[in-house]
């Protein structure tokens, strides 16, 4: 089939710039938020699970207990390297990809123009984001900082770094949402707004922040990207009318009149 | 009148190019559903845009499947760029003056 000679779906009765049709493909391919998921929710694995090992430790100091105070230092060390090894691998840049592609299916890839490599320092300051929480932990582990206060903490580090990674890979305006909200968390906590969970939860006032503005994001940008696919599937199939149109007027403009006449 | 460059002037190659101008690249599947086109249709145009120079192609697999990438090339960011302001000159010919597109933004 070929779409010239059938009705294009949603075409757009008038003109259309083509231009308009590369600023949307580079508005979609910035808004494909899969592999953003996938990489969202290993960050979440990581926080969540440092943070109950913070817990663990906090309360075996407290208790005394050995035994419980070293396995969930252990803990800690584990999930620090199997992230460590995971975002610098091979395979795990693999497996992202291949779980993106899977997801998008039938829709294809695109990727959008403009992404550089993440730079040395800034793979250096992924790697020091695990382990500025990890030294966060441990000093809830000794009391040293209360846990009320590790999502301001967390939000020194993790706010800027978002913002130097989503500068450096051009990333649609969804991807702001997240630093800003959570800085903007940050904030209204220091400024005593009563954004706490009660005692037992108070693990939640760090893992919800950040699962629930990463995850607000990555939908919105999602949701954006089929908008945005809509337009640009709307857009290109009217590409060829309006060409069509203006090669008309090339072939009136070349023609001379006699040769219109009947 | 300027001659335009008939490889690119063809509707459904000119969607292709348009829609890799905005992109790093695209694959084979993206730009079927995106243009509507059948596989062989934009198998056989990706070809003609290869072979002019404007597209180049990366063929890799995914696990076990082939996967096909397209980039513009910069002979054909330099083409497109150069259709479009013709274009632009020949809806300007058209009766009334302007005829310059004003599509969605």
């Amino acid at each position: 089939m070929n779409s010239k000679n059938s009705p294009a779906p949603g075409r757009l009765t008038h003109p259309v710039d083509p231009r308009t049709v590369a600023r949307w493909a580079a508005r979609y391919a910035r808004s494909r938020t899969i592999s953003f998921l996938v990489q969202w929710v290993l960050v979440v694995f990581m926080v969540a699970a440092i943070g109950v090992a913070a817990g663990l430790t906090s309360s075996a100091y407290e208790q005394g207990n050995f035994g419980i105070f070293t396995l969930s230092i252990a803990l800690m060390a584990v999930v620090f390297l199997a992230m460590a090894w995971f975002s610098l691998s091979q395979w795990g840049a693999e497996l992202v990809w291949t779980i993106t592609l899977w997801w998008y299916g039938e829709e294809g890839y695109a990727e959008a123009a403009g992404r550089q490599p993440i730079p040395g320092w800034l793979t250096a300051l992924g790697g020091g984001l695990v382990a500025y929480h990890l030294a966060g932990a441990m000093l809830v582990s000794f009391g040293l900082l209360r846990l009320q206060w590790l999502q301001p903490f967390s939000a020194l580090y993790m706010t800027p770094y978002l913002c130097a990674l989503i500068v450096r890979q051009r990333l649609g305006w969804w991807a702001w949402l997240w630093p800003a909200l959570y800085g903007i968390h940050a904030l209204a906590l220091l400024w005593g707004a009563p954004l706490r969970f009660p005692p037992p939860w108070r693990l939640l006032d760090l893992i919800v922040p950040v699962f629930g503005y990463g995850l607000l994001a990555i939908l919105a940008g999602h949701l954006y990207s089929r908008y945005a696919l809509y337009k640009l599937k709307q857009l290109t199939r009217s590409v060829a009318a309006d060409l069509e149109s203006a090669e008309d007027a090339d072939q009136e403009a070349d023609s001379p009149p006699s040769e219109n006449a009947p | 009148m300027k001659d335009l460059d008939r490889v690119i002037h063809e509707p459904a190659r000119l969607r292709i190019l348009t829609l890799l101008a905005g992109l790093e690249a695209a694959d084979f599947m993206f730009l079927l559903t995106t243009t509507g086109l059948t596989k062989g249709n934009l198998s056989s145009h990706m070809d003609k845009l290869e072979k002019a120079g404007y597209v180049s192609v990366r063929k890799t697999f995914v696990g076990r499947v082939p996967h096909t990438e397209y980039t513009i090339t910069p002979e054909g960011a330099a083409a497109l760029d150069r259709h479009w302001r013709e274009l632009d000159e020949i809806r300007n010919l058209r009766p009334g003056g302007e005829g310059n597109a004003s599509g969605a933004s």
